[in-house]
């Protein structure tokens, strides 16, 4: 599931992500700077040791959701490229579940950018992550929202 | 997820996330019309319990679209205060309940 448009790129996957291809999504010659960030799946959540992590999302709101994010920060920051790659299904641990690259002609807005654009899909994209604790710990359904400690997945 | 056709006269409801593990299912058909402030309260006479596990965090899309959901929707007398707030849900319309998110 992929969306783009001169410059911008976001993606929904159940595949590996891709560090390299996220780059050269972004790469151009008026950049001074790519900045990478990528985000991956811990082994804990408060102490209990987490076995893997799911990603399940409503695939059409979050792309646009992912859409409008970076059309906004793109602008806000004066991008040169931004693209924001999230993984669905199974992800192990220590894997990268999220991808954000952006390229800028000075690094300190491609900072500021790339800040902004994981934060924005964190409150935003309708993607949700499912901890799978392992034996009688269950799972718990995460929500980023600070005080919000989630929801038990009965079995 | 590409959302399912429902039959004529109703409206399909996706479920994410807690929504899915309560009901046990990813989408339902409901009959339409119907106003999107009695739709928790439907869900509450199919799946007890679920307003305050799981819809009273929740969000409403219909269409892609996030829809206000009245704090006393379980309460018929007091609905909405304007007739303009009432979202009405139409058959063939497609109908999300939207947990917390948690990407990243």
């Amino acid at each position: 599931m992929v969306w783009q448009e001169n410059g911008l790129h976001v993606e929904l996957t159940y595949d590996h992500l891709n560090i390299n291809a996220s780059m050269d999504k972004v790469r151009s010659s008026k950049a001074g700077a790519i900045v990478i960030f990528a985000g991956t799946t811990r082994d804990n959540f408060d102490g209990k040791s987490v076995k893997h992590l799911e990603y399940s999302s409503y695939i059409p709101m979050a792309i646009s959701t992912l859409s409008r994010i970076a059309r906004s920060v793109s602008s806000k920051h004066g991008l040169t490229g931004i693209s924001i790659t999230h993984r669905l299904g199974t992800v192990p641990i220590g894997e990268e579940s999220i991808l954000i690259a952006v390229s800028a002609p000075h690094r300190q807005a491609g900072w500021r950018a790339g800040e902004e654009a994981l934060e924005e899909t964190k409150e935003k994209a309708e993607i949700w992550k499912l901890e799978e604790f392992g034996g009688e710990d269950g799972a718990i359904w995460r929500a980023n929202k600070e005080g919000s400690i989630g929801v038990p997945a009965p079995r | 997820m590409t959302a399912p056709c429902p039959p004529s006269g109703h409206f399909t409801l996706l479920y994410f996330a807690a929504a899915y593990s309560y009901t046990r299912r990813h989408s339902e058909y409901f009959e339409a019309p119907m106003k999107a402030t009695e739709l928790f309260a439907t869900l509450e006479s199919r799946y007890p319990g679920i307003k305050t596990s799981v819809l009273d965090s929740c969000a409403l899309t219909v269409n892609r679209e996030y829809v206000n959901v009245e704090e006393n929707s379980l309460s018929t007398e007091k609905i909405c205060d304007t007739v303009s707030d009432i979202v009405v849900i139409h058959a063939g319309d497609e109908v999300a309940i939207i947990p917390p998110v948690s990407s990243g």
